[in-house]
């Protein structure tokens, strides 16, 4: 599968480097010669020199023969002219574009078959805001990932100590009723895929699989606290804050938001209505601490300067903000962040790299989600006909170390799978993986005839 | 740097290479030349020591890790020197050439595509170790450290830095999204050329074997023949024909030949570089030509022919001989010298400097002659329509410094040793330009064999700068490199 992304910055570099690690044939267009000479030396991927507006380019990087166009600039502009383009050469690419401006994403037949024919928009900002929002519905949970639209979920939780699973193997701690499985244990660094005879220490962060409607009993039976979240503060009232605050006051949580710029704060002001908005600066202590910034539950920072919302979360966690959501910007600041404290991050070029890749990999797996420290992924995947996986005990199927298999989901049922349970075809199963498994466990799932 | 990685690719390269003998030996022991034990041993013993290394360096816990460009430099020095080394091993063994430095000479010559030989009988020695002697000419051409990138699956990112390293060019053209796959591309372009070639010999009436090792030393203008007489042998125009042909063919950049048979033969036309390789080609033939016309050879047909042969052979840095150029005009002679310095195009498997540096120095001069007239404009050296970044101009002048203080100094360090002006000089850019034939005593119907024991090491190294291309080799001399 050939693949051309348009543009090297944090988004088409991330994103080139993931595909082409996975072993697709991708093309990167960039115009600024430092970026691209960063690709030539770190990835493996062929790089052209231009403009993704430049039809001459665009040839030159071999569009004709190309299964899909992902436009992850910077520029609306640039990534909707490029998708134009790419129609225009091919009409047969797939494109993915990534687009900012809500007021193009309103004008939703811009984007269909007559017009751009963009196959899926992606917009980060809009995706960042979905995932802050589900984090907020969940405050016990660190993590949150819905798999199957949303009928199962992946839920991150830190084990207190008083839980009643510390050091006991989790085989007698028993599962923990039907519907829950741990599918991966992140401690320190590592990834463990647990076996029953794993046993759970304080402080490690577990996944577990779930329905959503059982969220709180699981909750429970690891014995982890109800969080109230009743009253939220957001720094930075930029596009995605103003979203934020719109859905919260939706979902009836005492929100404030705070905005250095007054134009800005009038405009919220006027289209909220119980949002209190504050007009000052977000470092500024005593305007935290005036705000009762100790009674907050979470405090969101959501400014576009990346330095700046990890020092306000710092600082909000020293005035006694129960927890923080930080947006940052670069990925490669996620290690160093969370050392220093800062826990919960949600980045707009992460979401879009998320979303790129589910929408890539459409067909076979479905959608992966990279577990804390990216060294494991849950991948959801459907159980194709052909597959051998079908219609064997799952016990006899030889998988790779470190796979696990966590639910599998028929229609609305979802089971948690025992070693003489078996898949049917078009079963969707949610599977745990180290990422040094990845690549075999995808040419298990890979239909058998395609290699006729 | 990632020792072990550095050695377990190692232990790969000599692996293939040993087991790249078996050709050789198939032919030793079908004709019964009395080679077979001796390839059959280096054979043994190379792959062996291929498979040792590798096995020894196998680590099932810790992934391979991703390989830096000091790596890269690295592993392709190392790999060079060893291939040159495991390489000298059927000479040895057979007794075909007894010395261990003229044995290490004899082999890196080939596979630095040189072509310069230190054997006075040629034919004496087993039809086996005579392709052998071609076949490293054939595997260095397009590259040991390209074909290994090829073969082994694993290397991704690190292949990059191993192709930039090895590829002889100022700038790096990927053929493909993965650098496997265009190592494969070329690789596969280079066998198709090849087999073309061999199939045109052959309609000639060659013998295969004789074609073969021919076809193995024009592709790579590398320039090794089974004949005393070099190509001068036949004293046929059809052979002459078909290999300047061939010589001229593989002095142009192979990705052209790629885009060319994906169905687009105008690129040869369009490209600047190459508008210009076949211009010098075209025009130095014919200067020779007209100036040995009267002077040596009396039909306008025969000066043409040898004209051709001869500045088509300097010009890629073959170094096929029909006639002895050394009893031609000055003016030619001349002509042939600067052919040295030229080589092919980048991306070829010739030699020399690079048509393609040679172009940016030009414009690049111009440019600042034109800056003195205008001081203020704003001006770019442009190729093809395309701006060459500063970088890639800056890393060209320092390219050509360094090519011409080496070439000094291993002049310098020739003359020393005894030798002659002429020869002095002419041994030097021979080896540094991986052409193989030069002046005075290494002129075309003489061979190496008279310089003295110090000095065909030093002709080694040049050999090994000028297949490297300056950058690679010398980085690792640097303390620098060495420093944490």
């Amino acid at each position: 599968m050939k693949i051309i992304i348009v543009g090297a910055g944090e988004v088409g570099f991330n994103l080139a480097q993931k595909l082409s690690e996975e072993g697709k044939n991708v093309v990167v267009v960039e115009k600024a010669p430092e970026r691209l000479k960063r690709v030539d030396e770190e990835l493996d991927v062929q790089s052209f020199h231009g403009s993704g507006t430049s039809p001459s380019v665009l040839k030159e990087a071999g569009i004709r023969e190309a299964d899909m166009l992902v436009a992850a600039t910077d520029s609306d502009e640039v990534n909707l002219i490029s998708c134009l383009l790419a129609k225009n050469l091919n009409p047969y690419i797939l494109k993915v574009a990534r687009v900012r401006n809500q007021e193009y994403i309103k004008e939703k037949s811009l984007f269909g078959e007559e017009m751009l024919g963009v196959d899926q928009v992606i917009n980060p900002e809009s995706l960042m805001v979905e995932s802050i929002v589900r984090l907020l519905e969940v405050p016990e949970a660190d993590e949150i990932i819905d798999f199957v639209g949303g009928k199962v979920r992946l839920i991150g939780v830190t084990i207190p100590t008083t839980s009643p699973f510390v050091n006991r193997r989790l085989m007698d701690a028993g599962t923990a009723g039907a519907d829950i499985l741990v599918g991966a244990v992140a401690r320190g660094d590592e990834v463990i895929i647990p076996r029953g005879t794993d046993k759970l220490k304080a402080g490690d962060l577990v996944y577990l699989v779930v329905k959503p409607d059982n969220m709180r009993k699981a909750f429970k039976t690891f014995g982890i606290e109800e969080k109230p979240m009743k009253r939220v503060v957001i720094v930075g009232a930029d596009q995605a804050g103003g979203s934020l605050a719109a859905a919260l006051d939706k979902m009836k949580i005492s929100t404030k938001i705070i905005e250095k710029d007054v134009e800005r704060c009038t405009s919220l002001a006027e289209s909220l209505d119980r949002v209190i908005v504050i007009h000052g600066d977000g470092t500024d202590k005593d305007l935290l601490i005036e705000e009762n910034i100790s009674d907050v539950d979470v405090l969101v920072s959501l400014t576009g300067d990346e330095e700046r919302n990890i020092l306000i979360s710092l600082l909000a966690k020293g005035l006694g903000a129960k927890r923080t959501i930080t947006r940052i910007g670069k990925l490669s600041y996620i290690p160093i962040v969370s050392a220093i404290g800062v826990s919960t991050l949600v980045s707009p070029r992460l979401c879009a790299i998320r979303a790129i890749l589910q929408h890539i990999r459409r067909g076979k797996i479905i959608s992966v989600a990279p577990l804390k420290g990216e060294h494991a992924e849950a991948i959801e995947a459907e159980a194709l006909e052909t597959s051998d996986i079908v219609n064997t005990p799952l016990s006899d199927i030889k998988f790779p170390p470190g796979v696990i298999v966590g639910a599998i989901v028929r229609g609305d049922e979802i089971i948690i799978p025992k070693g003489n349970s078996m898949v049917m075809p078009h079963d969707h199963l949610i599977i745990f993986s180290i990422r040094d498994s990845l690549s075999r466990l995808e040419k298990l799932l890979t239909v058998k005839l395609e290699y006729f | 740097m990632h020792v072990r990685t550095i050695a377990r690719f190692n232990g790969l390269l000599i692996l293939f290479l040993g087991l790249s003998m078996a050709l050789p030996l198939a032919v030793s022991i079908a004709s019964g030349d009395g080679g077979a034990r001796a390839l059959s041993a280096a054979l043994a013993v190379t792959a062996a020591s291929g498979l040792v290394v590798f096995l020894a360096t196998r680590n099932r816990e810790k992934p391979d890790p991703v390989l830096n460009h000091r790596d890269g430099a690295v592993i392709v020095v190392t790999g060079w020197v060893l291939a040159g080394f495991f390489g000298s091993l059927p000479y040895i063994f057979s007794g075909s050439i007894p010395g261990f430095t003229d044995a290490c000479f004899e082999s890196i010559s080939g596979f630095t595509t040189t072509g310069a030989s230190i054997l006075t009988d040629i034919e004496a020695v087993p039809a086996g170790i005579l392709l052998w002697r071609s076949q490293t000419q054939w595997l260095g051409g397009m590259g040991i450290i390209v074909l290994s990138i090829a073969i082994l699956p694993y290397l991704g990112v690190g292949g990059m830095q191993l192709y930039k390293a090895e590829i002889p060019s100022p700038v790096v053209d990927k053929l493909k999204p993965r650098i496997s796959d265009t190592a494969k591309a070329l690789w596969k372009i280079y066998l198709v050329i090849t087999a073309i070639q061999i199939l045109f010999l052959i309609l000639g009436h060659m013998n295969l074997f004789e074609a073969v090792c021919h076809t193995f030393a024009t592709m790579p203008t590398g320039g090794f023949s089974p004949k005393n007489a070099s190509i001068a042998h036949y004293g046929n125009a059809y052979f002459d024909i078909v290999i300047t042909v061939f010589m001229l063919i593989a002095g142009i950049n192979f990705s052209l030949h790629y885009k060319a048979l994906k169905g687009n033969p105008t690129v040869f036309y369009k490209d600047p570089e190459c508008r210009v390789f076949l211009i010098i080609a075209g025009l130095f033939i014919s200067m020779t030509a007209i100036d040995i016309h009267g002077t040596v050879y009396t039909s306008l047909s025969e000066s043409f022919r040898h004209a051709a042969f001869q500045v088509g052979s300097i010009l890629t840095t073959t170094g096929f001989v029909t006639q002895d150029y050394e009893k031609w005009p000055s003016f030619s002679q001349h002509i042939l010298l600067l052919c040295m310095f030229l080589g092919g195009m980048a991306g070829s498997t010739g030699g020399g400097l690079k048509i393609m540096r040679i172009i940016l120095l030009v414009k690049h001069g111009y440019k600042e002659i034109f800056g003195i007239i205008h001081p203020h404009a704003v001006t770019s050296v442009k190729l093809g329509g395309k701006p060459v970044s500063d970088e890639v101009i800056r890393s060209i002048w320092g390219f050509f410094i360094l090519y011409l203080g080496l070439f000094v100094l291993a002049t310098l360090s020739m003359s020393l040793l005894g030798l002659d002006f002429v020869s002095a000089f002419g041994s030097v850019i021979a080896c540094i330009s991986n052409v193989g034939p030069g002046f005075g005593i290494v002129g075309p119907i003489e061979n190496y064999m008279g310089i003295p024991l110090i000095g065909k090491w030093v002709l080694m190294f040049c050999m090994l700068l000028g297949r490297l291309e300056i950058y690679t080799l010398l980085v690792l001399i640097i303390p620098e490199f060495w420093r944490k």
